[in-house]
């Protein structure tokens, strides 16, 4: 009899022990969207993966990126449009070649109450410059100075045309000098901005919670609360939209793009983004190093049917390195079309009529995976054998960099929305490698005409060369551009003033419920 | 008793030094460069090789592998190379979402697995054994993300009854918990179930049947105690397992946990979170079976006698 008290205490205790621990999650009852009042203020945006820090300049990740946006601002914008536009520069001048003057703007207030200063600017841009993750896209600064406290000298080390289009990377957020010398090493996890909403708190893997900043500059968001929730499956993001729990769900997947279409309660939006997927060639190697074989490759791929198939349709066919959203892209450049004969022939050309066998890296995305698959049948057309290798992504980009490879399977972002961004590190002989250069391409004329470009600040001197750059790369193939993907979003019909930003980072300022 | 345990803790040590060599060997050969992943494609090459040398990296492996154990000895894991955060800081910010779906799962799979079990046992070949063997069956085989997904279709989006997803209150508790929960019943009612047939015909319980004991007795006291020792066995393994984290679980229930937080620093390569989390993961699995065996003490004297 005592022994069966001893096993009932012995359960009691176990019964007792997991109560206590699963009660202790529950600090309050679960928030079901249903039945709120029809003019809300808080919000749930649902993304793939959580943020991994706060800081701008300890990450350069989309899901980062995302949460930043709301946090802070960068000096100038670049709108939904790709226009630059004013931020936390009132305006700005160009005062020679290599300097710039930025107006800051006066009364503006960080999340801790300290008021923003020329030296804060400084302080950030120094700062990102000794950032291994995100120097390389201020790269071209020399000096940061602050001679007034509204006042910011920006000089260069050589004209860099771009400029302004760097400074509005989420990357080169301002940031308060105060703040993150008292953070420390947790910074990441406390960031303070001047942004329209408040970091709150960051329940790690799950969400991060912003509030409204009530003294934004630019007024009062009117939504008081954002909650960014970490939904990794994108089938659970259309879920949520389904069942209310979030109202706005980026990324969502081709498959379920219908659902959310004729779904009633939800609207889908979709829009170019500033990416590119593309089939690079190991221009070092045989039979790669022949531009007949690469075009052959090229009028080989029916970017139609990868389009409709892998993306369902999510995607624009591409022809220039560059989409139509980025500065300088040339639109009389057309697509490869889809022409077997012509591929045939070019092969012929080549001596290599009889094909040749030959390997196509990818890394574990299931998207590029399926691409992969469908340009091996194509490319078995005109006699190439292509062995698919999947590769996890560190030693892909390892390997590549290291030129280890004949045909692979990337993407680019043109995050600034400026050609230099899109194109110097994809063909420059400078970038070859991890820099981006991974086809090991290589011409001297559009080397230079990079160099022009980036150097140049008459914008339509810039635009023509990267017109030529644009034109000779098509032709030369060391890449076969697939397409620029398309990005959606996909939420409850109530929303309004909601924008997809080409860049994919979309602001939720304006955005009411 | 208190020698057992004491004997029990110090034997983590060779096992916590075996996991750390194996995840560690195993981080070290596979490919890419934690530095690249780091700083990111974009990085110059310059800087990842200045990073590499900070890090340690172009050292001997046995180098390496010497001053993590030394540093692990002194409590430093580091910090993780994607979030730059202290990594135990990260794991126990994680663990508490595990551990309570982890104890409400395996109270779940307990409430239904044991009396099914005995049910089945004491009735066996009736028709309610063998629906609850059928049920068994199907629990067992039926994979967790896809009984998860089935769980939302009906009780999120055609019921709107429970959040579909994400960490909160009680009511995102019950489906991942009884996605867990089933799957482990179905084990546990197997393994209840065979144990109580064996000890069922054992000579002692016909002695207690013909001494005129009342099969209510016969069962719950003479029976059970004797067939609960594999019982008990399988749910502290389950407990054990549920708590390194049940990673398909969590992922489709948007559900924070230790395992998720694993396989997302396996996937970026990300060394010091990935040992920190497997020597935590390890740490707890012992600690559970330690637990299984004090426990046996209280079920059973003679395994009592021998914790010495």
């Amino acid at each position: 009899m005592l022994r069966n008290k001893k096993i009932a205490a012995v359960l009691a205790l176990v019964l007792m022990f997991a109560l206590v621990v699963t009660g202790c999650g529950g600090q309050k009852p679960a928030e079901q969207g249903e039945n709120a009042v029809p003019a809300k203020e808080e919000i749930v945006v649902a993304q793939g993966a959580d943020a991994k820090s706060l800081d701008p300049h300890a990450t350069n990740d989309q899901p980062s990126s995302r949460v930043m946006k709301q946090i802070y601002n960068t000096l100038v914008t670049a709108n939904e449009d790709m226009e630059i536009v004013p931020g936390l520069a009132e305006k700005w001048e160009q005062k020679d070649e290599k300097t710039w003057e930025f107006d800051i703007r006066k009364g503006v207030k960080f999340h801790n109450g300290e008021e923003l200063k020329a030296s804060d600017v400084k302080f950030t841009l120094e700062r990102m410059l000794k950032s291994d993750k995100v120097a390389h896209i201020v790269e071209a600064i020399e000096s940061v100075e602050a001679p007034e406290d509204y006042k910011v000298v920006i000089k260069l080390k050589e004209p860099f045309g771009p400029i302004l289009s760097h400074l509005s990377h989420t990357a080169a957020s301002i940031l308060n000098e105060k703040a993150v010398t008292e953070a420390g090493d947790n910074y990441g996890q406390n960031p303070v901005g001047t942004g329209p909403f408040k970091f709150s708190n960051w329940q790690a893997g799950d969400k991060i919670e912003l509030v409204a900043n009530e003294e934004y500059f630019e007024g009062a968001p009117a939504i008081k609360k954002v909650t960014f929730r970490n939904i990794t499956e994108g089938t659970n993001r259309t879920i949520g939209l389904e069942t209310g729990e979030v109202d706005i769900a980026y990324d969502i997947e081709p498959i379920d793009k219908d659902k959310v279409r004729n779904n009633e309660k939800l609207t889908l939006i979709e829009e170019p983004s500033l990416s590119l997927a593309y089939i690079g060639f190991n221009v070092n190697k045989e039979p790669f190093n022949k531009k007949e074989v690469r075009q052959a490759i090229n009028y080989a791929i029916n970017r139609d049917d990868i389009i409709t198939a892998v993306l369902n349709g999510a995607g624009e066919k591409a022809g220039a390195p560059i989409g139509p959203k980025v500065f300088g892209h040339n639109p009389n450049i057309k697509p490869y079309e889809y022409n077997v004969e012509k591929a045939k022939e070019l092969m012929k050309q080549a001596g290599l009529e009889g094909g040749f066998k030959t390997t196509l890296w990818t890394n574990d995305n299931p998207v590029r995976v399926q691409i992969a698959q469908i340009i091996q049948a194509q490319l078995k057309e005109i006699g190439i054998d292509v062995a698919i290798e999947t590769l996890e992504w560190g030693s892909y980009l390892d390997r590549t960099a290291r030129g280890e490879h004949d045909m692979f399977i990337l993407g680019w972002v043109t995050v600034t929305g400026d050609a230099d961004y899109g194109m110097y590190a994809l063909f420059h002989s400078s970038a070859k490698g991890g820099a981006g250069n991974r086809t090991f391409y290589e011409n001297p004329q559009v080397d230079e005409l990079l160099e022009k470009g980036r150097t140049s600040v008459d914008t339509s001197e810039r635009e023509k060369a990267y017109f030529e750059v644009q034109k000779i790369v098509v032709e030369e193939a060391p890449a076969a551009n697939l397409y620029y993907q398309t990005q959606n979003v996909g939420m409850q019909k109530g929303i309004k003033g909601f924008r997809l930003h080409p860049a994919g980072h979309h602001r939720l300022f304006g955005v009411s419920y | 008793m208190h020698k057992y345990v004491f004997r029990r803790l110090l034997m983590l040590i060779p096992v916590l030094l075996g996991v750390t060599f194996i995840v560690f060997s195993i981080m070290y050969m596979t490919p890419g460069d934690p530095a690249q992943m780091i700083l990111g494609e974009k990085a110059p090459a310059e800087a990842v090789e200045r990073l590499r040398e900070e890090m340690g990296l172009n050292d001997p492996f046995l180098m390496q592998y010497g001053r993590f154990v030394k540093n692990a000895m002194m409590g430093k894991f580091g910090r993780s190379y994607t979030t730059n955060r202290e990594v135990f800081a990260e794991i126990f910010s994680r663990f508490p979402a595990t551990l309570q779906l982890a104890s409400l799962g395996v109270l779940i799979a307990v409430a239904i697995g044991i009396p099914v079990g005995i049910i089945s046992a004491t009735k066996q070949y009736s028709l309610f054994d063998s629906i609850s063997m059928i049920a068994a069956l199907i629990g067992v085989s039926m994979p967790n993300f896809w009984q998860g997904l089935m769980l939302i279709l009906l009780f999120s989006v055609y019921l709107g009854w429970l959040p579909s997803g994400g960490y909160g209150g009680f009511a995102n508790f019950i489906l991942p918990a009884l996605t867990l929960g089933t799957s482990s019943a179905a084990i546990i009612t197997r393994m209840t179930r065979s144990s109580m047939l064996e000890v069922i015909r054992q000579d002692y319980i016909r002695t207690a049947r013909a001494k005129g004991v009342n099969e209510k007795t016969v069962v719950n006291k003479h029976a059970l105690k004797n067939a609960l020792i594999p019982v008990i066995t399988v749910v502290g393994l389950q407990f054990g397992y549920l708590l390194g984290g049940a990673v398909l679980t969590e992922t489709v229930f948007s559900w924070p946990g230790v395992g998720r937080l694993l396989v997302d620093a396996i996937k970026q390569k990300d060394t010091p979170m990935v040992q920190a989390t497997v020597v935590f993961i390890a740490v707890t699995f012992s600690f559970v079976n330690l637990g299984v065996d004090i426990l046996y003490a209280f079920v059973d004297p003679r395994i009592k006698s021998q914790y010495k």
